[in-house]
């Protein structure tokens, strides 16, 4: 605690805050511009200038200097104030005074420092400068000639976004923000745009469609990757405007600008039903009678596990969750999965392996008076529990780590909040990253070690790091309480000396390195992303790296977790809510007889024909056909399904093979929960009403209903609260939480892998199937005005070298064969790949990638020109 | 007695010479003071153009939400124009707040003053209907 005073009043303050943090904290107001508390102090602007005692003569900036036991602050007296008004008006000596135009006109911090300094004639003169204006950029338009050089974008881009994309020119009074006369090619995530306290950066989504004032704002969660941020939408006549995140600005380019997708034309708004191979429009009443009537004669004939539903990582947990319970208490059937299986629980699967399935105790239900979303089971005081969600880490931790590992993830395409948190890891100068991908991507420039291992080596990698931190460490005992070390030791011994080098391509002094780094990481993390986990033995490679986490990690010491990728906003909470063939809500484990058929196994009884297999398929959303590898096989399999009905807001390639089709709501139309990558309970509101079409959990509802089913669902309140009942790891959950809130006792078993490389075929490349930053799944590529704009096609990426030897040059049209089948598309050079390695990103309906693949993201291929 | 009464007389006489001040309305129009707030509307540049920008000042500062709907859109030279305007003239109560708080003089109040109608919906009036025209009623030195 420290003691001072401002203007004569007395403050207690704690160390290390600024005095304009405390003068806020206490309801004194400080003038100021550059200042912004999702930043650090800038210092740029001097207009939060005030006198101290004891302290040099001259005043100090309030922003930027730190408080002192006994400090006398005065931030009124007449010589600040004069000084304060002399520097607004060089701040407006030519300033382009356009706020009738100006979108940032009614919010804009220049106008209320104006006001608030009464500066209303400036009687100095200049010479004009060109305004510059950047009408050019995507997204973002420029217009120097408003700005005030607070350096609020340079930095947010640079600390925070870490895209370093603007930076100031010229000097002094010629000071012009700038990215060389040039349009930006940055991230376009419009962070900048945001930050800036003046009209200097505008959002062109927003330009000129309504005044700051004349919003309504919703705040809501965005469905664009599992990231979970909060935002708010501002709304006018019932049309989303724009996107801003007020507290850290930070959002990504799809959050910000993916928007518009709720305003596709393509969008459908009514349901369809399938008669003679086209499909018409149909009133809900028919669609619904219809999928009933169905749905009763397949389970009258074969019985209810004929039926089979896959649900949604895009849906709520409340239509989730109505969803198992319309097949489990409904139908009677344990036949639900959801497409997570090619990814995300092939994350939890591997983790449960080794640090095993969530156990909780000691939670009761709680007697308060129950709020909107809030769990309604409470920890007791004895409340502990034990399991993988126990390492599963908060983003908001990360930052305490002090060595981060990044293991076949490109982590801000895949989700840019971990990049952001890893930035944060990153300031503390002690942190070490070690990023281990094929290719170079964005944090290469931050890495402390680099392992470019060859695609496919994952395991073969960490068995290498494993081998050398034991061999460096023989006396090492893991900080979490684990058993099968000797067998793991032993399995070990299998790969030999020179193997681990020569199969992935990674020198041993980079493996001893690493592995030296790991010994000494007090809190170490490890991050792994789709890259790793959507190949077919995804799941041993989480078990490796599992093994790795139990060796070194210190679960308990805040940030040492790991944190996998959930692809999508609900990739957790789908799981969570009990779509999954062997559990019920919560993880309730079901035994191998009385659970279901998980999905790559209903696939394969419905190639071959089983018996069992489903008749009728019911699909929460998702567009399996661009999710799931071999394409050509999917689609040959679903079409064996007798009677499809897909839940989706868009006529995908999937919705295209089903019988009926029925219209949802999307995020910012409907209320319900997410739960985010780091199990974070996000809150959707409604902001904009949906007509014509319905929230999932309504459609399930009344689905229900017309079979006789009593689902009971009237709210997503209260479908939540059903829910959150059965979910005892959820205990004391609220909106914006993470859970769990209990303590817990992380034990775990080595569990020995196997180190064969998984990726068969002599064709002389490899292609990586892979995420890119502007998309989030399909869902983005149908808003024309949305992120499109930034990347409308998919390129094939390839090295120059190896570009040059295939007679490509950029754009040119290639052909790329794989045994599955082959596709034709525009290349681009990338000399972030390494010669004999190609990335795809799956997104786009053309080409379908997943004609390529076969059972994995990885597939060899053949290159030709044409 | 017969003083007044001639009194009486002798102010009808000097009135019977005097320029008469009835109107003959309607058949004669009263010219209203330059400062006169007949109804607002839309002013009009050299070339014809709207002046204003829709900034929706005067929306917000008019205290009968007679002002409404402005919508704008993007030109050529990335000027700012309104496409939509609305100025509800059963609403207005003719202060005169709109044209203060103008900041581009592009909405002044002007000397028209007949403005009963048959029909209500007349006296909304579109952003056509709402933008400056020659008027017989219109002072010559109203703008
Ligand atoms: S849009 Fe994002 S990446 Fe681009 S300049 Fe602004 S902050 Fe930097
Ligand atoms: S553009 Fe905006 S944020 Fe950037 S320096 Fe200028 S005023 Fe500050
Ligand atoms: S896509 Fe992810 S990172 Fe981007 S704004 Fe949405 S939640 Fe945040
Ligand atoms: S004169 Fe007054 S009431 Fe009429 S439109 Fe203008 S501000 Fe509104
Ligand atoms: S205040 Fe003037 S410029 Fe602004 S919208 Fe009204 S008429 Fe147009
Ligand atoms: S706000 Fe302190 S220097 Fe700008």
């Amino acid at each position: 605690m420290v003691n001072l005073t401002i203007d004569g009043r007395a403050i207690q303050a704690t160390k290390g805050q600024t005095i304009l943090e405390v003068a806020d904290a206490n309801g004194i107001f400080i003038p100021r511009l550059c200042y912004h508390p999702a930043l650090k102090p800038i210092g740029a602007c001097r207009i939060c200038v005030v006198e101290v005692k004891p302290g040099p003569p001259r005043p100090l900036p309030a922003c930027a200097t730190p408080v002192n036991e006994g400090m006398e602050v005065v931030t009124n007296s007449e010589r600040v104030l004069k000084i304060r008004e002399e520097l607004m008006k060089l701040v407006l000596i030519n300033h382009a005074l356009e706020c009738p135009i100006c979108d940032k006109g009614g919010e804009c911090e220049l106008q209320d420092l104006t006001h608030a300094l009464g500066v209303d004639q400036v009687d100095l003169e200049a010479v004009k400068l060109a305004p510059n204006h950047d009408y050019e950029s995507l997204f973002v338009e420029r217009h120097p000639d408003r700005c005030v050089t607070c350096g609020r974008c340079v930095h947010v881009c640079r600390d925070h976004v870490g895209a370093m994309a603007i930076n100031f020119m010229h000097r002094g009074y010629f000071t012009e923000l700038g990215s060389g006369q040039l349009p930006l090619d940055c991230e376009f995530c419009g962070s900048c745009i945001d930050i800036c306290p003046v009209g200097a950066l505008i959002n062109k989504l927003w330009k000129y469609r309504a005044r700051a004032w004349e919003v309504e704002k919703t705040e809501t969660v965005c469905p664009f990757c599992g990231g979970g941020c909060t935002y708010e939408l501002h709304t006018k006549n019932d049309r989303i405007l724009r996107v801003r995140n007020e507290k850290s600005i930070l959002l990504c380019s799809r959050g910000r600008f993916g928007f518009p997708v709720v305003e596709a034309p393509d969008r459908l708004k009514t349901p369809l039903i399938k008669e003679n191979g086209e499909f018409r429009e149909a009133s809900w009443d028919e669609a619904l009678d219809l999928v009933a009537a169905k749905f009763k004669e397949v389970a009258e004939n074969a019985g209810p596990n004929a039926i089979y539903g896959v649900g949604s990582a895009r849906a709520t947990n409340e239509a989730n969750y109505l969803f198992q319970k319309f097949f489990r208490q409904g139908l009677g059937s344990n036949q639900v999965d959801n497409p997570g299986r090619y990814t995300y629980i092939r994350a939890l699967r591997g983790l449960a392996s080794v640090f095993g399935v969530p156990q909780v105790s000691g939670v009761e239900a709680s007697s308060a008076a129950l709020l909107p979303y809030h769990s309604p089971l409470k920890l007791g005081a004895e409340a502990q529990g034990s399991g993988f969600p126990f390492v599963l880490g908060h983003f908001d931790d990360l930052p305490k780590a002090d060595l981060v590992l990044v293991l076949g993830a490109d982590v801000t395409p895949e989700m840019p909040p971990l990049g952001w948190k890893l930035l944060r890891a990153l300031d503390n100068e002690n942190c070490r990253l070690v990023l281990a991908n094929p290719r170079r991507t964005k944090f290469d420039r931050y890495a402390h070690v680099s392992l470019r291992y060859k695609p496919g080596t994952e395991r073969i990698l960490l068995a290498g790091l494993l081998k050398a931190f034991l061999a460096d460490n023989p006396e090492w005992t893991p900080a979490i309480s684990a058993t099968g070390l000797e067998e793991l030791k032993e399995s070990l011994k299998k790969v030999g000396p020179k193997e681990v080098s020569q199969k992935t391509g990674v020198d041993d002094a980079l493996i001893k390195e690493t592995a030296a780094l790991l010994a000494q990481a007090q809190a170490p993390a490890i991050l792994c992303g789709t890259e790793l986990l959507a190949q077919d033995k995804g799941e041993q490679n989480v078990q490796a790296l599992a093994d790795l986490f139990l060796l070194i990690g210190k679960p308990g010491i805040p940030g040492s977790a790991v944190y996998p990728v959930a692809e999508k906003n609900n990739s957790r909470g789908v799981c969570e809510a009990g779509v999954m063939a062997e559990h019920l809500p919560g993880y309730a484990h079901l035994d191998e007889a009385a659970g279901g058929t998980p999905l790559p196994e209903m696939l394969d009884k419905l190639e071959a024909g089983d018996p069992a297999a489903p008749q009728a398929l019911y699909l929460l959303g998702g567009d399996l056909l661009r999710a799931v590898p071999h394409r050509s096989r999917t689609e040959k399999v679903l079409k064996k399904a007798g009677f499809i009905v897909v839940q989706d807001a868009f006529l995908t390639d999937t919705a295209k093979l089903a019988q009926v089709v029925l219209p949802v709501t999307v995020h910012a139309e409907q209320e319900g929960t997410f739960i985010s990558s780091d199990g974070t309970l996000g809150v959707l509101a409604q902001a904009i009403p949906a007509p014509g079409v319905r929230p999932d959990w309504q459609i399930i509802n009344q689905l229900g209903e017309k079979m006789g089913y009593k689902l009971g669902a009237g709210h997503p309140q209260q479908i939540f609260r059903e829910l959150a009942q059965s979910v005892p790891l959820w205990a004391g959950l609220s909106p914006k939480a993470s859970y769990p809130l209990m303590p817990g006792t992380v034990s775990g078993t080595f569990i020995p892998f196997d180190v064969d490389l998984s990726l068969p075929g002599r064709r002389p490349y490899t292609l990586i199937v892979g995420k890119a930053l502007n998309h989030s799944g399909t869902f983005t590529t149908h808003a024309p005005d949305g992120t499109l704009k930034l990347m409308s096609e998919a390129t094939l990426q390839l090295n120059p070298e190896d570009a040059q030897n295939l007679g490509l040059s950029n754009g040119e049209t290639a052909k790329v064969i794989s045994s599955q089948g082959e596709v034709s598309l525009p290349v681009a050079l990338a000399p972030e790949m390494p010669a004999g390695v190609v990335f795809l990103a799956e997104h786009f309906a053309e080409p379908p990638v997943h004609l390529l693949t076969l059972n994995s993201n990885l597939v060899r291929v053949t290159i030709q020109k044409g | 007695m017969i003083i007044p009464l001639l009194k009486g007389l002798a102010t009808t006489l000097r009135h019977v010479f005097t320029k008469p001040i009835t109107l003959q309305y309607p058949e004669e129009k009263r010219q209203v003071a330059p400062r006169w707030r007949g109804h607002p509307e839309l002013t009009i540049n050299e070339d014809g153009g709207r002046r204003c920008v829709a900034c929706t000042l005067c929306m917000v500062v008019c205290p009968s939400n007679a002002i409404k709907g402005i919508e704008a859109a993007e030109g050529q030279e990335h000027e700012k124009y309104p496409v939509a305007f609305t100025i509800d003239l059963t609403r207005c109560i003719f202060c005169g707040f709109c044209q203060e708080a103008c900041p581009k003089g592009a909405i002044k109040l002007n000397n028209l003053y007949e403005l009963a109608q048959y029909e209500k919906s007349l006296l909304i009036l579109d952003i056509d209907r709402a933008t400056q025209k020659k008027s017989e009623l219109r002072m010559a030195d109203w703008l």
